[in-house]
């Protein structure tokens, strides 16, 4: 127990100095900023809207472009985390000092990792509360969905965050992370369609076009699907109490964590023997 | 066009003694940075043992507790203050409580900037901030300092407080690794020193089997051209000339006495008579020349 | 081990990807079940409204198989009859104990439709959504995506619920505009972009039955077209009734288990705009299946009465104050409209005890028959007296007017209801209607509006496009009208 501690504690520091760190970018505070925006903005839009029609169609557009909003800047924040974490400490030269100190590779990407997880998770908290706050203001009801729906968006970005992190652990710079985590995100978003190419495929027979369907098969199975955290969007505007909604969100927290865990080995086993 | 392997360094062997001073010199992009990021773990040599203080797995937490560390030209977080910074890496080591303040004030203390220690990094002058530096190497107490360039873009009088502080840790017992161009100031500190050139440590030994030549310079005055041509026949060699002062330079099969003899008789005012070492730069450039010559 | 912490790495990493691969194919396995048990609630609720399951269509088939599979699994003893629990029976449910009911109904259905004993049915089903071949799953989004052609919205990484959002903001610029062919196309693509956008529906359906038809001329018949589908001539007026409901019950398709749907086509369409109240009944009795607000039972009473179920209306009447005792409705207008279903119990018996004393051949019950009858008869009159409204007060007229009627007054009949129908609004096209049927009775000529009034009344008009055998119907009909003048 007290080995384990003892292991935890630099990781810990790390973390917190990543945390203190990250949360003064210009770029990451800038984002938050837009996104605090368009999240009081979206009380404006339904403004455009014909008032004589008395629905709460207003509240779900609020709704929507919330969510929406908190997905796309949260997601530029992960990935901007992310992606620069290790490659700013390489580029001033601060991974030297931490690395010559009694800190393992292991330790040091994981502060990196959990530092950079802190701060997704405070602009999450502080976009989502203020979204939580303005709703609860106008419903006058707590809107416990729309935690849950948070809570996705949090998973899903760990996914992504994941992956950039091992992206930028191969990197020098911050700048080709940041482009390959866009890329995660959206190609993320994107495997559906191998199912689609699973159906396609296959339909003249020969075994080239046979194995195109394979393929695509087996990468539909293997990679992250982010649409599957569509879920996210449909809970908040959606029916409270829907037994398919119970089932897979347990489900989807764990396929986060599981495929982020993956994602962070990935970050360690390219990050082992780098060369600082 | 196949490429081939390139090797940053090259059969190097070195020891370094305890409680020395190492002046590991070079030409930039010589692979001096390199050698000390070894040490550190931070990359891996191809093939070869490190081994510090008696133990071989240098990546390990208890060979690593007794290292310290000062980059060149490192940056240091802006919004910390001098002893949040020293808290942090004093945290990486696994001080804590009492024990880290304890630490903390002795290595403000030693590197004299108690006064700083609640100013924010963004104040801080260059000097300051390599002092903070060189403090965050020594939180642990650490027998080895690995210093890469600890002087390099310093003014003087920093320069010769830095010099002091290093000084005084080897008078504690500590060894010290510094990695410098400034050659200077490693001949004013070090006991011994390496020279490498292109990856291959060219020569090691201590100052004095290094700096072995000694010679006597005659400073003198009243020198005229036709006298120099006598002296150069006499087998006087003569260096410096401006106008009527040069230096004479004692070598070959002449003795001091009898320069001295023959600048009595051509009536030369002398100023001054010194023994004279061979500096370090002089041993540099005449130990990387040689090895840009063989090279070509 | 820590001699390789690479190959540790590697093979922790390995299985890591080897369980998030198990659990993608999970999670795509619960997202197909979840396509799957939305199309059976749309399917089930189509079947409960319907009454029986159509034979010969793609849905209906996969339903039937799908009940079968879910009863002999034991998950339901009789699926239709369950699911079709009408909550109106006995008390009307604590929102809360129904909300809760209706979350272990569900959740029962959505077991079954990720269980192995839907396996079979399951595939049929993306089989066939694929094919594009059932209407319930054309619209669910999962379904969409494994049928490939519209797969583009995914383009909008999730993100198409603003793109329905902004694209209504749009919507609303052609209301204003006036342009409803254009806003009737890109309504249809916001609720193709996001399909629970309930509001779309709503305000859409809105829009179409009342804002868009306010100026709109009637269409004279010759220029209707019949329309197979709805069975029906439409002018222009009709052709927007019946896209807005068809609109809505696109959007019940899509969601099956928001009230808010049912309602507004039975209140505000049904009820309402078109007085079809057999129907406004239907879709109101199934907005209270499901988990719904206060006010929705008080319109679906209100239809009820109506329709002349005025039973049912009282007893919903009696069930709203024993489940919100105390409640402003339950205070103040149940009573009114519980003594207004009495009343109206009380004047039909008698109405009918008259009639069946009129068919029988026997003169001493018919004697007792019209005592009964009559007995009846004074206590609508009491009710009506005690309600003491205005509605009360034309009831009373009409049951002057009526009994005048019976003693040959016709003329003095035909004054009192003519006073009675100015007095009380609310009772104009029954009086009316008793002016003309006392008028014809007594061989006294309508007026020209009277007539009009009755053709209107009456499905007689004649369009092109009409299948023959229902326009000699129709020719009949009028026919037989003009008859009568």
């Amino acid at each position: 127990m007290n080995a384990l501690t003892n292991y935890f504690r630099g990781p810990f520091y790390i973390a917190l100095y990543t945390y203190r760190e990250g949360m003064r970018r210009k770029l990451l505070i800038g984002f938050l900023v837009l996104s605090l925006l368009v999240i009081f903005g979206s009380s404006f839009i339904a403004t455009f809207l014909d008032p004589s029609a008395e629905t709460d169609i207003d509240l779900k557009l609020i709704k929507d472009i919330c969510v929406s909003a908190i997905a796309i800047f949260g997601v530029l924040i992960a990935v901007y985390i992310s992606a620069s974490v290790v490659p700013n400490e390489v580029e001033n030269k601060v991974i030297y000092t931490v690395l010559s100190k009694p800190v393992g590779r292991m330790q040091y990407l994981l502060g990196k990792f959990m530092g950079a997880q802190f701060i997704i998770m405070v602009n999450l908290a502080i976009m989502g509360g203020l979204f939580f706050m303005a709703l609860y203001m106008r419903e006058g009801v707590m809107p416990t969905l729309l935690l849950w729906s948070i809570l996705l968006t949090y998973f899903e970005f760990l996914i992504v965050s994941s992956f950039t992190f091992a992206v930028s652990c191969a990197a020098t710079t911050s700048l080709v992370p940041i482009l390959g985590g866009l890329f995660i995100y959206i190609t993320g978003n994107l495997t559906e369609y191998l199912k689609d190419v699973e159906h396609r495929a296959g339909q003249t027979g020969e075994w080239f076009d046979a194995m195109i369907g394979h393929i695509a098969t087996g990468l539909h199975a293997v990679l992250p699907n982010l649409q599957n955290f569509s879920l996210k969007m449909q809970i908040v505007t959606g029916q409270p109490n829907d037994p398919p909604a119970d089932v897979l969100i347990p489900n989807l927290l764990l396929y986060g964590f599981l495929y982020g865990l993956a994602g962070f080995l990935c970050a360690y086993i390219i990050f082992w023997r780098k060369e600082v | 066009m196949r490429g081939q392997d390139v090797h940053a360094l090259k059969d190097l062997n070195i020891e370094i003694h305890e409680g020395e001073i190492f002046g590991y010199l070079g030409p930039n992009g010589s692979g001096k940075t390199t050698t000390i990021k070894m040490l550190l773990g931070l990359i891996f040599p191809t093939n070869g043992i490190i081994e510090i203080l008696g133990n071989r797995s240098i990546s390990s937490a208890a060979v690593k507790k007794d290292i310290g560390y000062l980059p060149e030209g490192a940056y240091y977080p802006d919004f910390l203050r001098g002893e949040e910074i020293l808290s942090y890496y004093g945290k990486l080591y696994g001080l804590r409580g009492a024990d880290l303040k304890r630490r903390i004030n002795e290595t403000l203390e030693m590197v004299g900037m108690q006064h700083a220690r609640r100013r924010l990094l963004r104040g801080y002058s260059k000097g300051m901030r390599q002092r903070i530096g060189l403090a965050q190497a020594l939180i642990s107490d650490p027998r080895i300092l690995i210093l890469d360039e600890p002087t390099t873009g310093l003014d003087p009088i920093a320069r010769k407080e830095i010099r002091d502080i290093l000084l005084r840790l080897r008078a504690q017992g500590k060894t010290l690794f510094i990695s410098s161009h400034e050659l200077l100031e490693v001949e004013m500190m070090s006991d011994r020193v390496g020279i490498l050139f292109n990856g291959v440590l060219q020569t090691i030994g201590s100052m004095e089997e290094l700096l072995i030549k000694r010679e006597m310079t005659v400073d003198v005055d009243g020198l005229t051209d036709e006298v120099a041509t006598s002296l150069t026949e006499r087998g006087v060699s003569i260096e410096d000339r401006t106008g009527a002062r040069a230096q004479l330079r004692v070598g070959g099969s002449l003795s001091i006495f009898d320069v001295i003899e023959l600048c009595k008789e051509k009536a030369l005012q002398i100023h001054s008579v010194t023994p004279r070492r061979e500096t370090l730069e002089e041993l540099f450039v005449r130990v990387v020349g040689a090895a840009e010559a063989a090279r070509s | 081990m820590a001699q390789h912490p690479r190959l540790t790495a590697f093979a922790i990493m390995a299985t890591l990807v080897a369980a998030g691969t198990l659990l993608n194919l999970h999670i795509q396995h619960l997202r197909e079940s979840e396509a799957y048990y939305r199309w059976f609630l749309a399917a089930a609720v189509q079947a409960r409204m319907d009454g029986q399951v159509r034979e010969n269509d793609p849905d209906g088939d996969l339903f039937r198989e799908s009940v079968v599979a879910l009863e002999s699994a034991g998950f339901f003893d009789d699926f239709l009859v369950e699911y079709r629990q009408d909550p109106t029976e006995g008390v009307l449910p604590d929102p809360e104990e129904q909300a809760e009911e209706d979350y272990r109904t569900h959740r029962r259905i959505w077991d079954f439709a990720r269980s192995r004993h839907a396996a079979s049915q399951r595939e049929t089903f993306l089989d066939l959504a694929r094919q594009q071949q059932l209407r319930f799953a054309r619209d669910i989004q999962y379904a969409e995506a494994q049928a490939g052609g519209v797969n583009i919205f995914n383009l909008f990484f999730g993100f198409r619920k603003v793109a329905a959002n902004l694209l209504w903001i749009e919507v609303d610029r052609y209301w204003h505009q006036g342009n409803m062919y254009r806003m009737i196309t890109l309504m249809r693509t916001c609720v193709a972009l996001d399909p629970e956008f309930i509001e779309a529906y709503l305000i859409g359906a809105w829009h179409l039955a009342y804002n868009a038809t306010a100026r709109m001329p009637d269409t004279p018949w010759p220029q209707r077209e019949w329309h197979d589908g709805y069975e029906a001539c439409l002018g222009e007026k009709e052709r927007f009734y019946y896209y807005a409901i068809d609109f809505l019950k696109d959007g019940i398709r899509r969601n099956p288990r928001n009230y808010r749907l049912y309602f507004e086509l039975g209140f505000a369409i049904y009820k309402e705009k078109l007085e079809d109240y057999p129907n406004a009944v239907r879709y109101l009795s199934e907005a209270i299946r499901v988990p719904h607000d206060r006010w929705v039972p008080r319109q679906l009473f209100l239809s009820y009465e109506l329709n002349g179920q005025f039973e049912e209306a009282l007893a919903g009447w009696q069930d709203y104050i024993i489940r919100f005792p105390g409640s402003m409705t339950a205070v103040e207008v149940a009573p009114r409209f519980i003594m207004r279903n009495q009343g109206h119990i009380y004047e039909q018996r008698s109405h009918e005890l008259r009639k069946q004393s009129y068919e029988t051949d026997d003169p001493q019950q018919r004697e007792t028959l019209q005592e009964q009858s009559t007995a009846y008869w004074e206590r609508a009159r009491e009710t009506w007296r005690n309600l003491n409204d205005p509605y009360g007060e034309g009831r009373l007229m009409l049951m002057e007017g009526l009994d005048m009627r019976l003693d040959g007054r016709y003329l003095e009949s035909i004054a009192l209801l003519d006073k009675a129908r100015w007095e009380t609004a609310a009772l104009w096209e029954e009086l009316s209607d008793l002016i003309i049927e006392t008028k014809q009775e007594a061989g006294i000529p309508l007026s020209v509006s009277e007539k009009k009034a009755v053709l209107r009344e009456s499905e007689v008009g004649i369009c092109p496009g009409m299948p023959p055998e229902e326009q000699e119907r129709r020719l009949r009909a009028i026919e037989e009208i003009e008859a009568r003048f």
